[in-house]
């Protein structure tokens, strides 16, 4: 169904020549304000190539034959202090699935307001999951990326301004990690780019930590739109059919979408287990108006190699909703569509991955893995896919 | 029986080298300014080389510095202080690094450095094997 396309919506937003503009506008900012003021480069890679197990299958971007673009990308990030607790920094990454067109992902001025208290204004991720902070900097965790099933929404960035306030409760370190913002970004839907806006995004992220355990809960929510010019044609057929509450259904338009995200990290010795659970609720709209989807994932350490297995499962509801409209002949080349649509958000699927990470360099892993993919709602989605990748940071 | 005696003994032999090998390797100091009064204990001492803890007991900023990359001496401090592999430090100030939230310690190439540092700075903190210790700087730990 070309809508459940939007669950895979492409995660970034495109180049902009604002985008540009804003870095340029920021560099310059760095060399005029402080002609002393140094500026640190670092950055990261990922260099990933997957295939299915069989001619007919395709997962998270890959088909049967060998590729290298989808998960593969490379980041610079540029920073400099300023002094008095002020600094700058700009992430830009390229990834190969855009043809290596390079995007901000990162843009910020950040402010120590005191040991406890940082501020950053501009574009920064969206603290959604335990992971969404290094996303993308694969040599910071154990999988080539975090569990798709899970780390599935559409976008992961915001202009705006987030507060990031640690503390300790107790034995635990605690961080609370605040934002306000929005987003305007392109999602793919059936390769076309269709505008996506998040305004009044607000929510937060409590991370507590001690020795060994970490555990995390997050609530974001926003008002939410999203064009997807394939349903006018029926939203105005529901109009002049006199049931325009049908149309408006399908409309993303002003739609309250939550995210509440639960999750847990143990990391003993050499034993590490990790969970994560998250619930996005969008309702009134075509899409789902409940979407769960959790991992749990076990793995061992020998030495500088990481043996581990993921189990996830993502399940997705969606009510009909032509219920209160008459069965009418005259009405059912409206009815089965707007079913088709709607029915096709169900989602019932898990996945079993088995990988391993091997340290073989003080700033690069190697990893392996392999992922048995299962639909429960049409086997024929069904998929193995082996991914291998070599991470670095730099 | 006599093989298993064999095996036993060969697997003794093992650890016995192993256990010398391990504890053969330099014990390492962490070091303070020599007029810094804080309290610091060791689990403090992971956290300000984590940079969780900003702040001395005294209130004084924490300034940290570390050896560079690939030096015994950081990987032995990073092992029994932090129990962390070098990979893992790397990951964790990665993450910091790589989303606004940290910047890794400065680093410096040897002993002497980090002495000569410690010595200068009142809120420094850094470490060296326990050899190199001399009196300019106070020790606080050895791992």
């Amino acid at each position: 169904m070309v809508l459940n396309k939007l669950k895979t919506m492409n995660k970034h937003c495109g180049v902009n020549m604002k985008n540009i503009h804003k870095a340029l506008i920021l560099s310059s900012a760095i060399m005029a304000g402080n002609s002393h003021a140094e500026i640190t480069f670092n950055g990261f890679a990922s260099i990933v190539g997957g295939v299915t197990t069989s001619s007919d299958e395709t997962l998270y971007g890959y088909d049967d034959t060998i590729n290298f673009s989808p998960g593969s990308l490379v980041a610079l990030q540029a920073s400099s202090d300023l002094g008095e607790g002020l600094s700058v920094t700009a992430q830009i990454l390229a990834r190969g699935e855009d043809d290596w067109d390079p995007d901000f992902e990162w843009a910020y001025i950040a402010y120590d307001a005191s040991d406890n208290l940082r501020i950053l204004a501009g574009r920064q991720r969206v603290p959604f999951y335990m992971y969404s902070d290094f996303l993308d900097v694969s040599y910071a965790y154990p999988w080539i990326e975090p569990p798709a099933g899970v780390y599935s929404l559409g976008f992961s960035t915001f202009d705006g301004i987030g507060a990031m306030y640690n503390s300790s409760i107790g034995s635990f370190d605690s961080s609370i990690h605040i934002i306000y913002g929005g987003n305007t970004s392109d999602l793919f839907i059936q390769g076309e780019p269709q505008t996506s806006r998040l305004r009044d995004l607000v929510g937060a992220a409590w991370t507590l930590n001690r020795d060994w355990l970490t555990l995390r809960v997050a609530y974001f929510q926003a008002d939410t739109s999203i064009d997807v010019p394939d349903v006018t044609p029926l939203v105005d057929g529901w109009s002049q059919a006199g049931f325009p509450e049908v149309g408006e259904g399908l409309k993303i338009e002003g739609d309250l979408g939550a995210f509440t995200e639960v999750g847990f990290q143990i990391d003993y010795e050499n034993i590490l287990i990790i969970g994560e659970y998250t619930l996005l609720t969008l309702d009134n709209t075509l899409l789902a108006d409940d979407a769960n989807s959790y991992f749990l994932m076990g793995g061992y350490r020998f030495d500088n190699v990481l043996v581990h297995v993921t189990y996830g499962w993502d399940d997705s509801i969606k009510d009909r909703i032509t219920n209160d409209v008459p069965v009418i002949p005259q009405l059912l080349p409206l009815i089965i569509p707007t079913n088709g649509i709607t029915d096709g958000q169900a989602e019932e699927s898990n996945y079993i991955t088995l990988g391993l990470r091997w340290d073989f360099h003080d700033s690069a892993a190697l990893k392996f893995e392999y992922t048995s993919y299962s639909d429960d709602l049409n086997s024929n989605n069904d998929a193995g896919l082996f991914r291998t990748a070599l991470v670095t940071v730099f | 029986m006599n093989i298993m005696i064999n095996i036993k003994s060969k697997f003794l032999l093992c650890a016995t080298v192993l256990l010398f090998s391990f504890s053969s390797l330099a014990s390492v100091a962490v070091i303070v300014n020599s007029g810094n009064s804080a309290a610091i204990d060791e689990g403090d001492i992971s956290r300000i080389f984590l940079g969780k803890i900003k702040k001395f007991s005294t209130g004084d900023k924490i300034t940290i510095v570390n050896l560079k990359y690939k030096q015994a001496t950081r990987n032995e401090f990073e092992k029994k202080a932090l129990n962390k592999s070098a990979s893992q430090v790397k990951a964790y100030w990665s993450k910091l690094m790589f989303s606004g939230k940290g910047k890794p310690p400065k680093e410096l190439a040897s002993d002497k450095d980090i002495l000569a540092f410690v010595a200068a700075n009142p809120g420094a903190i850094g470490y060296v094997a326990e050899g190199s210790v001399d009196a300019s700087v106070k020790v606080v730990k050895t791992f």
